[in-house]
């Protein structure tokens, strides 16, 4: 299927010590979709992610972004594609230590020059970005704070702003709410959404809960030990579906 | 609102570690063993610390009275040049108060020479004193102002060491002054050559330390084989390294460089590469990698990345750790000094060994204001920086 925003095909990726993360995960995500990825915790939500953008190198299988073959890019070339995939973690991954405008700033590392770098160099117009960006997120005041004096919700935005500054084509979210509570892991999910719907953003987001998948997802995979075990829309996940993705002895729970 | 799985855990069995009375019965027997053995092998005496007492008492009462004030006799002081070969030195500027003039200022030893004062204070008591180039004095004549304030002495030039002179005439005042002590002024240059002693002690030692810790991370190193071999190398050698107490150091190095204050900066920075590496290294296995994660996937080339996620999260901690490093090291430099390392400690043990004891406490009361100043002042800077 040509076109489509990222395809994946027979991709496996056999850790070290032996253990089969992924086995043999095909799908295709078409443009401006909201791909949800649902699975246990170790299903391999997070090493398929990182395989699309090469965080890990995958063992066998092809990862296309827009038809370029990322799998047989040289380090340069991963570089450039990497700029156009913005990037959202568990963790959020900011820079604790430094302001919440350079942290947002960084995602625009891949467009400037390396030597900037030594003096912390960036131009008024991306600054200017950085701070936009931070406004559609709702935090401008927030911009001369340091990283680790916010809260989870606020430190996640700042994780999608640095996104945004990559002015991405595709956004790859790790479990975004993981780490957040229900009220703020949907305002960090309208976020996400937003820049799905607005800016025809493709997403790819591994989710915990089932509720979220079906409020956010336009389409959803599931994956149980390294397996495609579910392709669908979320309307499609019943009972029987369910029991199949998560075990027999698994409960659907409502926390809120 | 949100969906979750659930699934039932088994009860957990936790075994639990059976203790046998005769175990614990032993124990307290071996124990018992080594501590009777250790209190006879130390000769722990608890009755000479009441019966002895009278011995340090001295040191005690003059540790609480420290050499630290002076009551000096005021002073009016004139001077001027003199030489006994040469050129003549050229005449001093006229200044206010009290004045010498020479009837010569260039003159053989045996050579008469007349010595007028005036300008002093009206029949008070006074002295010549003469001052070579090196600062070493020699008595000479002493002298009585009359009621207009002035005095003439005519003597034979003394026959002295070196050739140009200072001729100095001081008028002992009513009265007296508190100054500081000679004791004071020495110790207080000795403490501030200690705090530069360790400072340059530290300074080396982060020159050295900063690209060892580098090849002292597992994290960084333990990645081929060569790297491991390397990792290990260096810390076994750290190890090693940091086991050799500095005192120990800075008496090979005071047989090596000479007694005196550049042997304990070595025998510092030698130790504090050692223990610094060892803090930097601990510090970049510790860092988290997800910031180094999320900027490798913005596009970031390999400098981008440390300069934006490795050198934020190992920078703040290295400024703690190096200031903690320098105050630890002027407390150490404090003892160094004992072994010929110069600072503070060299005139602390100089005056014991002379048995001066208000100006040892002089030097123990410089010694204990520096070191508290420098644990505060580490410990702020530490907070602010973290």
């Amino acid at each position: 299927m040509r076109g489509a925003a990222v395809r994946v095909e027979h991709l496996t990726k056999v850790f070290p010590d032996g253990t089969r993360a992924l086995d043999d995960v095909s799908f295709v995500v078409n443009r401006g979709d909201f791909m949800v990825i649902i699975g246990l915790s170790g299903s391999g939500k997070s090493t398929l992610m990182r395989c699309i953008n090469r965080l890990i190198e995958p063992t066998s299988g092809k990862v296309y972004i827009d038809d370029v073959d990322v799998t047989a890019l040289r380090a340069d070339e991963l570089r450039l594609l990497r700029r156009q995939i913005g990037m959202i973690f568990q963790q959020f991954n900011l820079v604790k230590r430094a302001s919440v405008l350079t942290n947002v700033l960084s995602g625009r590392l891949g467009y400037v020059p390396a030597s900037w770098a030594l003096t912390n160099y960036f131009p008024r117009d991306l600054k200017a970005l950085a701070v936009e960006n931070l406004e559609r997120v709702g935090i401008p005041e927030k911009a001369f704070t340091r990283a680790d004096q916010l809260s989870g919700g606020q430190q996640q935005r700042v994780g999608i702003a640095r996104a945004l500054m990559q002015d991405p084509r595709v956004i790859l979210a790790d479990e975004p709410v993981a780490s957040l509570d229900p009220a703020t892991s949907h305002s960090v999910l309208k976020y996400i959404e937003e820049m799905n719907r607005r800016d025809g953003i493709t997403v790819l987001c591994a989710l915990h809960f089932l509720s979220l998948a079906r409020r956010y997802g336009t389409r959803i995979i599931a994956l149980k030990a390294g397996r495609i075990v579910f392709t669908g829309y979320p309307a499609d996940i019943d009972e029987q579906r369910f029991k199949e993705i998560y075990g027999e002895e698994a409960v659907e729970v409502e926390i809120a | 609102m949100a969906n979750e799985t659930l699934t039932r855990p088994s009860p957990p069995v936790i075994p639990r570690p059976q203790t046998r009375p005769w175990m614990l019965a032993l124990l307290l027997l071996g124990l018992a063993v080594v501590y009777v053995y250790g209190w006879k092998v130390t000769q722990i005496n608890l009755g000479q610390l009441m019966t002895n007492f009278h011995l340090i008492r001295p040191l005690v009462r003059d540790l609480v009275r420290p050499d630290v004030l002076a009551w000096v006799p005021r002073m009016q002081v004139a001077r001027t040049a003199f030489r006994f070969t040469g050129e003549a030195p050229p005449p001093a500027a006229l200044a206010a108060g009290p004045r010498l003039t020479l009837s010569r200022t260039v003159a053989n030893p045996g050579e008469p020479l007349e010595i007028r004062g005036e300008g002093f204070a009206p029949d008070r008591p006074g002295q010549i004193i003469w001052i070579d180039q090196s600062g070493s004095s020699a008595r000479g004549a002493a002298f009585r102002t009359d009621d207009q304030g002035r005095f003439v002495l005519t003597l034979p030039v003394p026959d002295l060491i070196g050739t140009e002179h200072r001729v100095s005439a001081e008028v002992t005042l009513p009265g007296r002054q508190l100054r500081f002590s000679v004791a004071a002024g020495l110790v207080f240059w000795r403490l501030i050559e200690t705090v530069f002693l360790a400072l340059m002690g530290t300074t080396i030692a982060v020159l050295f330390a900063v690209p060892v810790s580098f090849l002292g991370a597992k994290n960084l190193m333990a990645r081929s084989a060569l790297g491991t071999s390397i990792y290990y190398v260096v810390r076994t050698a750290l190890n090693i390294t940091r086991s050799i107490e500095p005192l120990i150091m800075a008496t090979v190095f005071a047989v090596w460089v000479g007694i005196g204050p550049f042997a304990g900066v070595l025998a510092l920075a030698l130790h504090s590469v050692a223990s610094l590496a060892k803090l930097y290294s601990e510090q970049i296995e510790s860092i988290d990698p997800g910031p180094i994660e999320a900027i490798t996937a913005t596009g970031a080339s390999a400098l981008q990345v440390v300069r934006y996620a490795v050198v934020p999260q190992i920078v703040p901690p290295f400024i703690a750790f190096t200031i903690y490093r320098w105050d630890i090291n002027v407390r150490m430099s404090t003892v160094i000094g004992m072994v010929g390392g110069g600072g503070v400690g060299f005139l602390l043990i100089q005056f014991i060994n002379l048995l001066q004891w208000q100006q040892a406490a002089t030097a123990v009361w410089g010694i204990t204001i520096i070191v508290a100043a420098m644990d505060y002042f580490s410990a702020a800077v530490r907070e602010r920086v973290v």
